[in-house]
This record gives C-alpha cells, structure tokens and sequence, in this order.
C-alpha cells in the first residue's frame, strides 16, 4: 500500500498518496534521522499526481485560510545545514480559504515535471525532492506535510567511451600502464583492465588490491572490478552551481618499503535503465 | 644469523598458522549457522594469512596445506548453498567483491570448482576465466602456490574425453590449453624467483627453488593423465607448447628439470614417436644446461622400453632411433665444445647400453658408438680426471655385462682403443672387471688369437707401463690383481692340445713381460696349465705319435718350454716356488716316461736347494718334497737313481736341526723300499738310514742331556720305532725282532732314567705305539704270527 | 651335534680359478661350528673367504702357501673327540695309510685329517679315523689322475661321527657316508 503517514498532527491527519502507487517502483531512502524508508522512484519528466486526504480529529473542525502543494527540488550543503536552496518549486493552490469538517480529498497533478538531478546522499551535500503540503492556518500555525520520492534519471549508452590508459610508475626502476576498457561505467559495471600493483580509492570506497608482485615486461594483468556492492551514483557536473559529484580510479603502487606512488584518472559514472 | 633467521621464521610461521586457525574457526561458525557473509568474511581473513612474504617456501607450503584442508571445507560448503537454491553465477561474484588479491582469487578457485560441478556454465570457459585471473599474483611464490591450488582444485574437472565435463566439441583441447597455460605461467614465475633478492643469497634460492619445482612439474603430470592426449595431440600441441616454454624461460634449473620431468612423465612410446622434436630442443637449450643428464635418462627409459617386451622393438627400428641419438649426441657435444671428458663418455655410455638393449644383434653399432667415443677423446691422452674414468669403465662394462661374455666385447674394434685411454690404475680397474666379469660367467677362452686379444686389453695388469713404471701400489691390492690374472689364467684352455699349446705359448709371452714383481704370480699357473696339457696328451696315448715330430704338440715340447720358462726365471721366482714346480715337472716327466727330462728338473731342483734355499724351515719343507717326489720316481736308470738319493739322503743329513736330520734321514729309507717295485726294495740300505737316524737321535739326545732339560729327542726315539716296525711289516728282512725289541728297551730306559725330562706327548705316542702293537699281536694271521716274538 | 667341515689343498690359484659354484652356493655362513683346512688355500683371499663361512678356522701349512705362519701339525678336541691336522708333504709314502696312521699315533687323535694327494680317502681302523678331503677345488695333482672336487662335513654327535663326503662329479654333487663310532678303548690311556 502507498499510505504514508505524515507527521501526525493534534487537529487533522494529511495523508499524501500518489495515483501509481500502487505500481510505481520503491526503492529505499534514508531520511535525516537516519531512518531507513522506501519511497516512490521517478525520473524527469514525468506526471506527478496523487491525492491528498485531509481528515480532521473527531469532532473538530478545521478553519484555513487556503491549502496547497508544493513540488521542491532542494539542495542542503551540510556546512549550512537546515537551509535549503530551492532549485524546483512548483505549486498547486487546493482550497480557497473555509472550514473542513469532515474528510476532504484534493487530487494534485504536475504535469512532465523537470527534474534534471538526481536525488543524491553524499558526504557533503543532499539533493531532495520533496511533496510538501501546507494548510495555512494563521495564528493557529500552519499544518505541513511532507512526502520524499526519489528521482533517478537513466541515461542513454554514451556514444564515445574511450578505454583509459594510465601510467603508473617509480622512475627508472618500473613502469605499469593501465589500461582500463572504458571510461564511462553504468552504476552495475564491472572495470575490467589490466594493469598492476594499485588500489583504487574513493573517499568512501573500499581499497581493491589488484595485483600482488611485480609482473615482468609484456605481462598482462586482468583487473575486474564490480562496481555493484558499492551503491554509486551517477557522476554529476556542476548541480545548479552548487556542487558536483565526480568519480576517480586512484591507482596506487606500493613499493616493497612501503612507499606509495598513486595516479589518478576520472571515469563517468552513468545510469543505465534496468531491464528488470 | 642464519639461526636467527630460522629463528623469526619459527615465529613467523606460528603467527600465521595462529591467525589462520583463529579465522577459520569463526568461518566454521559462520558455516554451521550457513552465514555466507561471515562465511566469506573469515575465510578472506583466514587466506589474507598467506600474503605473507616472511615465509621460506617450505614454512609458506606449511601454512599452504592448512588453509588448504579449510578450503575443501569451504568448497562444500559453497555447494550445499547451491543446493539451497543460491546462485552460483552470484557465487562467482560475490566472492570477487573480497579486496584483497589473493584470498580473493583463492575464493574464485574455490568457487571455480563448484561453478564447474554444477555444470552452470562449460568446465572451459570456468577454467579459462580462473586461469586468466590468477594472473593477479605476480609474487612468485604466492603465485606458485594459487596455481597448484588451481592445478589441485581443476585435475578432476577437466573436459577431458570419456568425463563428465566433456563437452561438446573438442572440449579435451581446452583441457590442454588449461593445463598448459597454467604450466606456462608457474614456469614463469618459478624462473622469475631466481632473479629475486640479492645476488649473494643466491645458493639459498637456488636450493628454494629445487623445493618448489615439483608444483610446476605437476602440471605435467596432469597433462600426462588428460585421456585425451593420444600421441597425435601430443606431438602436435602438448610437447611443442611444453618445450617451447622450456625453451623460451631460458632459465638453467627449469630447463634441466623439465626437460626430465617430460621424459619421466610421458610414456615412452610418445618420446619415441617424437625423438626429433625432442632431440632438436636439446641444442636450443642454455648452454649451462647439464644435458647429457637429461639425455643419458632419455636413453636409459628407453633402454628399460626396450627392454621391457620385445614387442616394441620394431618401433626403435621404424623410427631409427639409434641414429637420431647418436646425431644428436653428436651435436650436443659439438654445441658444448667445452664440455668435460666425463659428460662426452656419460652420453657415449647411455649410447650404448641403448643400442646393447635396442639391438643385441648389431655389434657394429655398439662398435660405432666406440669409436664415435674414441674419436671425441682422441688427443686427449690419458683421462685422469676421475668422473670421466669411471664413467669410461661403466661405457667398457656395459659390453660385458649385456652379453656376460667377454669374446662379443673382444669383437669390437674400438674397445681396446677407448681402454687406451684410462689413465693406469683405472685401466688396471678395467681389466680385473673384465677378468671378473670372465670368472663370474665362466667364459672359457678357447683361441690363441682370442687370448692375444685380451691380453692386449688388460695388459696393464701384466707389466709396468712405459709411462710410469715405478707406480707405487698397495702390496695387498697389487696381490689380488696378479691373482685375478692368475685365475684368468686357469679359464684359457682349448680341448685340441695343439690349439691349448698356442694359447700357452701366447700367455707365456705376455706374462714374461711383467717383471720380477708379477712373475711369482702368473708363471705358476701358466706352469700347471702346461702341465695339465701334459696330462691331457698322456690321456690320449701321446705314445702313437712319434716325438720327433715337431709339428704337433708333444708332452716333450712342452717341457722345453716350461724348462726355458723355469730358467729364464731363475732369480725371480722364490727358490721354494721354483723347486717346486721342478719338483712338479719331474714327476709329469716320469709319468710320461722322459726319463732324461725328469732328470733334467731334478737337477734343478738340486741346484736350487744347494745355492737358493737357506732358510731352515725352508730347507726342511724342500728336503720332505724332494724325498716324497723322489720316492715316486720310477723312470730312473739305476744309475740316475743312485745319484738322486744319495744326494737326497746327504742333503737330510746336513739339515741345521738335529730333529729335522733325524726325520729326513728316516724319510729316506724309503728311498729303497717301494711297495709296488720289486727292483726297489734294498733292505740293507733301508736299514743303513734307519740306523744313520738312531744315530743322530742318539746325538741329539746327547745334547739334550748337555743342555739339561732339553726334551723331544725320546720322541724321535719312538718315530723311528715305528719306522722299524712299518719296515718290519712290510717283510724287510734286515729289520728284525731283536733290534725292535732293543729299541723298545732303549726307550722305555730313556723315559725312566733321572735326568729324562717329563715329555707327555711321548708318553702318549709311546703309549699309542705299544697298543698298536698289541693290536697287531692280537690280530692273528700273518701279521699276529710276525707280532708274536715282540714282548711289550 | 657340531658340524665340522674339512676341505684342503684348493690351490687357488695356482691350479684352479675358484671353488666350485655349486659348492659355493653349499657352504653358506652361520650352518657350521668349524672349518679344518689342511692347507694349500693358497692365498689370502680364500683364507677370508673360509673366514666368513665360519669364523672358527683351523688351518695347517701346505707347500704352497702363501702365509707360513700355519703350524705343521695341530690337534684340537671337539666334543669327545680329538682331531688331528697336517697337510701330508711331510709324510713319506705320501698318501701312504701306515705312515698316516703313525702320525696318527704320535699326535694321538681319534681323527686325523691329511691333503696333499687330492683324493678323497676316509680310513677306519682300529686307531681311528684317517680322512682326506681331497681338494675341494679338483685342483690338478701330480700324484693323482682326474680330480673331482671334494669335501667332507663332519657331524660329531657324542660318541659318534658320521663324515659326509660331497663330490662333484660331471657337475654333480655326489654325497656318500661314512659312519663311524669311538669306543671307550680308543680312549688314550693318560
């Protein structure tokens, strides 16, 4: 069932329900309390219609001054937290100001809506989308409700994707080319290549040894790499000025007395749709 | 240091074994509870204890075969979650997602194996992705021990013919590609171990390596047990492919290893089948390579092939096996010119223990092998270096041993010029192994041309070299080699006498050319030899043919030759030998009736004894033989006669000892009484020396009384007692019961008298001589008749 | 029970190559308690050959011996009896039995073993036992025509002695017997 139940509020229950629910895609979200919940999947473009239920307390009436929904695409740097920026903002008025007595449905719809980013939980920075319902109350306070869904938008197959090729080395003593069979991966890719003696590293990624030894002159290493376990997501240039998310390969050589000599090369990380 | 190194390395491998131990018991936790993340967790952890590089390979295969007993654990588990409906293609994934290298790819293995079982995916295209990943270690030793794991883990799973992953299509060709490439790929990274670490423990990785070099040959052994690899695929992918490698790794240890290890592995029919192609990598191999090793094994397997059923023979043929060998020892010796002595004879040998098992019945290929032998040695001189010598005797035996029969070996041509280069005392070596080799087997030697040949041959046993003459050799070890000769000689005999003649006359020709120091040894069986012959004639009526006739062989020529054979050794022999064998002639003179020729000897013998023999002991051994000889002699003239004995009996009285005079002269009076000649029977002389004894007893007894205490001559008393009474018996009428019975008294008063000395051994032989004649009173007959007078 | 084996006169190898193989592959260690040898082994060699069939050796000086420290005669006692050893070149007749016998009486043996002859002869009379093993190699011999190899084994139980005589004839070994029993009167007197 696609009920989720808002904050529960003393005067009334908002329940925020979307017209495909009970079709469309959850996938798991984890929200600011750290609690891990399952909301709808969008992508860009498309129809965003539910119903909102308003249904006050027994006995209780509900005195407004206008009720409407806000579709909000937010961006939170986590050094300013709790101040949103507000890339998307689209709304829909439900009610004119009046009195609700009794259960009241309101359907909403927003038509191929631009959602351009994909909802995104990094180490410094989130991108949400949010439904965000207010019942404006005046002094009484107004009453708000929020519904998140997620927005993964899937991209094409990339016409160009060169293979990579790197070199790693300790000056005149050993040389390793690297090279690596694209430089665009799909979320679910395996990095197959070849090379030696490294790690790749991400800032919060596991180290993949990809060779133990050293390998003589003309020697071949394979190097498959799944990218599955690591739950990535697509690279991102420039999100609305604010910030970007980019992927690196870090090869990194250890040396027998345990010197590192590292190389660095970026690949693009894209959404490929599922076939699932 | 390097107790402290052992030492840390103790150590090192108890953590390991303590870190494994400790991951592998949360990973059978994991396993029990069918916790496959856990699972995986702990069996990583576990394996990340064979990353270590603190580890000798020998500690590191310890640690190795504990991780690996966990792993069959693992292993079955991994099937079992199969069976509970897990994805093994997700298995195969997952266990890539570990992040370090080696457990990773230990699991994939692991995994591997499973993936193959269930038949998910064809065994190939598992084993080609293992094998191709495996590639991610590059540390030699680490990467040694994953790939046997895979080799361990894959040996049951192949595609092979008649197996259950048998595919579709020529699946046994992927079989092979497998084994070969990860047999390619350990061979790489055994040889890339040598050039690791510095270059002064470079004896120690040596010495690692060797330790390792079965986990590469296994896979070998694995190639050899693929079904599939019939004698076609074999000449046409595996060996290439295999050699190729060997070839290309250009590394000593692993090409001297390998290239055994396919001769060991392989049957022999394929390396038959296949001698070009193996024979041609020899050249192309390291010039350091110990080769005539490698190809003396070649040779020795199928040597045993050979001679394992004469069924395979005609194959050797087919594929003229012989000569492929022989050209390709030829060129390995000319691509190392500088290989030592010992290596060119080892080939050489291996050569012709093939050829003596291959074809028994081509002596000219044997001889072919020899003088290709020869014609590498020549100007070389003599070969003193030790290893080659040996192994020059071991090329010169193998003749002797397939055959045990030294007239094949003396057919060679080139064997007598290969003996020529033993240096002296291995040339010696040689012919007591031929002479042996003639004992054991009784090889009779039956052709005076055949004795010359051998004679040839082992003529460093009978003289002094011109090179070194004054060799100094152990007296005993110089003793049993002129005796072995000696026994040879006993073994060169022929049922013609003519022929047996030209034999002697050979051997004596030889022999007289070895000096002082041999002659004893050697002049006195060729001496018996020619007195057998001797013999033999007299057997076969020698009186029919005239003895004038000089062509035929005649007991007389005979002792021409051993008269000038005694003479030309005058001075040489001992004196004692000498008249000995005098002694020895004369008699066979005598019984070939040669009463001149008898004579002859015995004046030599005489000779002898008056200006050699000085030694009293000597003196009296002679005296004994020249009597008892003496008394043999029927073929004297009276005359002849006359002359001998009374010499004889003046040489007895003369001897140093009273005693021995007394017993010699008693000796004597046999002389003139012998028992089947009538015209030999003088009782009065007999009694003469009987008498000349007493009178020496009584001499000797005269002294023992001056020397007060002296005792023994009552003994002698009592010997010639019973000299009168064996005289007595015989019916000399010059020995009477008067003169017995006064020799009685005489003895009985010497015992009783004060100053007689208390002599047992007389009372007892006095003892012994009464009762005997009591015997002989009591006996009745003549003899009691004869008895009667005589009171006791 | 203590076997005794008597063999002489090998003339090795001077004369004959080696003892017979058939004899050799006879005469193993560890079967017999004493080996007597009258002499003419000649060389080292078979000394330590008979050295290993049995350690207990007894051996008289033969002519042709190498070793001159063999005495000329030896007496021994074995269980009851007592046994004599010469070679038989001192004693003239050679082979001559009256001779033999008074050697017999002046070593006062019950047994008396002689070489020389190369014949095998075993003689009983009232004294005793006279026996020649022959010569264990068939070695050639001037006194005697057509030596076959020989030689005896002695089986001394108690009171009684039985002499096996083995001969090798045409590649045959031939075994004979002889029997022979000591009474308290050949005890010597002393």
């Amino acid at each position: 069932m696609n009920y989720l139940l808002g904050a529960f509020k003393p005067a009334c229950n908002v329940l925020i329900s979307f017209t495909d629910g009970k079709n469309r895609k959850q996938v798991p979200f984890k929200k600011e309390n750290g609690q891990s919940v399952t909301v709808p999947l969008f992508h860009s473009q498309e129809n965003i219609a539910g119903k909102i239920t308003i249904e006050p307390m027994q006995g209780k009436k509900i005195d407004h001054n206008g009720i409407k929904v806000e579709l909000l695409g937010q961006i939170e740097m986590y050094f300013d937290r709790g101040n949103f920026y507000d890339f998307t903002s689209l709304v829909r008025e439900l009610d004119v100001p009046g009195e609700i007595y009794e259960r009241k449905t309101y359907p909403f719809e927003f038509s191929t809506v631009e959602m351009p980013y994909e909802t995104y939980n990094g180490v410094n920075v989130r991108l949400r989308y949010v439904l965000k319902v207010t019942i404006n109350r005046g002094y009484a306070g107004s009453i708000v409700e929020y519904q998140d869904f997620v927005v993964r938008n899937y991209s094409p197959l990339p016409q160009i994707n060169n293979s990579i090729k790197m070199e790693v080395g300790i000056e005149d003593c050993l040389h390793i080319e690297f090279e690596y069979n694209k430089s665009k991966y799909h979320l679910k890719d395996v990095i197959i290549g070849s090379g030696t003696n490294t790690h790749v590293e991400t800032e919060t990624l596991a180290k993949f040894e990809l060779m133990d030894g050293a390998p003589v002159r003309g020697e071949s290493i394979p190097i498959r790499l799944f990218l599955s376990p690591y739950e990535l997501t697509p690279t991102h240039h420039n999100i609305n000025n604010k910030f970007s998310v980019k992927y690196f390969l870090n090869l990194v050589l250890v040396d027998e007395e345990d010197r590192r000599y590292f190389k660095q090369q970026e690949i693009t990380m894209y959404r490929l749709e599922e076939t699932s | 240091m390097m107790l402290d190194g052992t030492e840390d390395e103790e150590k090192f491998l108890a953590a390991g074994i303590a870190g494994l131990q400790q991951n592998s018991f949360y990973m059978h936790r994991a396993l029990d509870s069918n916790n496959l993340r856990d699972a995986l967790k702990y069996s990583a952890q576990m394996l990340s204890e064979l990353r270590t590089s603190k580890l000798s390979p020998h500690k590191y295969y310890e640690l190795y075969m504990r991780a690996f007993d966990q792993l069959r654990k693992l292993e079955m588990f991994f099937e079992e979650e199969t069976r509970r409906g897990c994805s093994i293609i997700d298995l195969y994934e997952l266990v890539q997602h570990a992040g370090n290298i080696l457990p990773r790819l230990y699991l994939l293995c692991t995994v591997g194996s499973v993936y193959i079982k269930s038949k998910e995916a064809p065994a190939k295209d598992v084993l080609k992705d293992l094998v191709e990943m495996c590639r991610g270690i590059q540390n030699p030793v680490r990467g040694l021990f994953l790939r046997s794991y895979l080799s361990q883990v894959s040996k049951d799973k192949l595609p092979d013919i008649g197996s259950e992953y048998e595919g579709d299509a020529d699946t046994v060709s992927d079989a092979v590609e497998f084994v070969l490439q990860n047999f390619t790929e350990m061979n790489k990274l055994w040889v890339r171990m040598q050039h690791q670490g510095p270059s002064r423990e470079k004896e120690k990785r040596e010495k690692e390596r060797s330790e390792l070099r079965d986990l590469v040959g296994k896979n070998l052994h694995v190639l050899s047990q693929i079904e599939g690899v019939d004698l076609d695929m074999y000449k046409d992918v595996v060996l290439p492919r295999v050699l190729e490698q060997i070839v290309n790794c250009k590394d000593e240890i692993a090409q001297f290893y390998l290239m055994d290890c396919i001769i060991q592995v392989f049957p022999d029919e394929y390396h038959l089948q296949t001698l070009d192609v193996l024979l041609g990598a020899y050249p192309q191999l390291q010039p350091t390579v110990d080769i005539k090793t490698v190809l003396s094994q070649l040779m020795e397997r199928l040597s045993n092939y050979a001679a394992s059923s004469a069924e395979v023979l005609p194959e050797f043929l087919q594929v003229e096996a012989f000569s492929k060998l022989s050209n390709a020892i030829g060129k390995v010796i000319e691509a190392h010119p500088d290989m030592a002595t010992a290596g060119v004879v080892t080939l050489y040998s291996s050569l012709l223990t093939f050829t003596l098992h291959v074809h028994p019945d081509r002596l000219d290929y044997a001889d072919q092998v020899l003088g290709a032998c020869v014609k590498n040695l020549s100007g070389k001189g003599k070969i003193e270096d030790k290893k080659a010598t040996k192994q020059i005797v071991a090329l010169l035996s193998a003749p002797l041993e397939k055959y045990n029969d030294i007239m094949t070996a003396l057919k060679l041509s080139n064997y007598p010029r290969v003996m020529e280069f033993l240096d002296i005392p291995t040339n010696k070596v040689m012919a007591t192994v031929i002479i042996q080799s003639i004992m054991k087997n009784g090889t009779r030697i039956s052709t005076s041309d055949k004795v010359e040949a051998l004679f040839e041959l082992i003529k460093g046993l009978i003289k002094d070299s011109d090179v070194s003459p004054n060799d100094e050799l152990d007296e005993d070890d110089f003793a049993e080699e002129q005796n072995s000769v000696a026994r040879l000689i006993q073994m060169l005999y022929n049922e013609d006498p003519e022929e047996t003649f030209k034999i002697i006359d050979t051997v004596r020709k030889h022999i007289l050319t070895g000096g002082p120091k041999r002659l004893p040894f050697t002049v006195p069986p060729l001496m018996f030899s020619s007195l057998k012959l001797v013999r033999q004639l007299q057997g076969q009526g020698q009186e029919e043919n005239p003895f004038g006739d000089d062509s035929s062989t005649s007991p007389k020529k005979i002792f021409q030759l051993l008269n000038q054979t005694i003479e030309t050794l005058s001075g040489v022999l001992t004196p004692e030998l000498a008249l000995q064998l005098c002694l020895q002639c004369a008699e066979a003179a005598n019984d070939c009736e040669l009463e001149p020729v008898a004579y002859e000897f015995f004046t030599q013998a005489y000779i002898l004894y008056e200006e050699e023999i000085s030694d009293s002991r000597a003196q009296v051994t002679a005296i004994h033989l020249i009597i008892g000889t003496l008394q043999r002699m029927h073929v004297f003239g009276v005359e002849n006669r006359d002359t001998l004995t009374h010499k004889a009996t003046g040489y007895s009285a003369k001897l140093l000892k009273k005693p021995d005079q007394c017993r010699a002269v008693y000796a004597c009076s046999h002389l003139f009484w012998v028992d089947d000649h009538d015209n030999m029977k003088d009782g009065e002389r007999v009694l003469l020396c009987l008498k000349r004894a007493l009178r020496i007893a009584n001499a000797a007894q005269q002294m023992a009384n001056a020397a007060r205490g002296s005792t023994g001559s009552v003994m002698l008393f009592i010997e010639i007692l019973n000299k009168y009474l064996y005289f007595f018996e015989k019916g000399n009428p010059q020995v009477t019961v008067a003169a017995i019975q006064g020799l009685i008294e005489l003895i009985m008063n010497e015992m009783q008298s004060d100053t007689a000395t208390p002599d047992p051994s007389a009372d007892a032989f006095l003892a012994t001589t009464m009762r005997y004649i009591q015997f002989q009173k009591q006996k009745g007959g003549t003899v009691g008749e004869k008895y009667e007078p005589i009171k006791v | 029970m203590v076997l005794v084996l008597a063999l002489g006169d090998l003339h090795v190898p001077h004369r004959a190559p080696d003892l017979p193989a058939k004899f050799k592959s006879m005469l193993v260690p560890g079967k017999i308690q004493h080996i007597i040898c009258p002499g003419n082994l000649c060389i080292k060699e078979v000394h330590d050959y008979l050295k290993t069939l049995c350690p207990d050796l007894h051996i008289t000086r033969g002519e042709y011996d190498e070793e001159t420290k063999y005495p000329e005669t030896k007496t021994l006692t074995i269980g009851q009896f007592k046994l004599g050893l010469c070679h038989g070149h001192q004693v003239i007749p050679w082979g001559d039995l009256d001779s033999l016998a008074m050697l017999q009486r002046q070593l006062d043996v019950d047994i008396l073993v002689t070489g020389h002859t190369h014949q095998f002869t075993a003689y009983k009379h009232e004294g005793g036992v006279v026996i020649n093993p022959g010569s264990a190699t068939g070695a050639y011999s001037s006194i005697t025509y057509d030596v076959n190899p020989s030689f005896v084994l002695m089986d001394i139980d108690g009171l009684r002695v039985v002499v096996y005589v083995y001969e090798l004839i045409d590649g045959e070994v031939k075994v004979d017997k002889i029997d022979f029993k000591k009474t308290s009167s050949n005890q010597s007197a002393h």
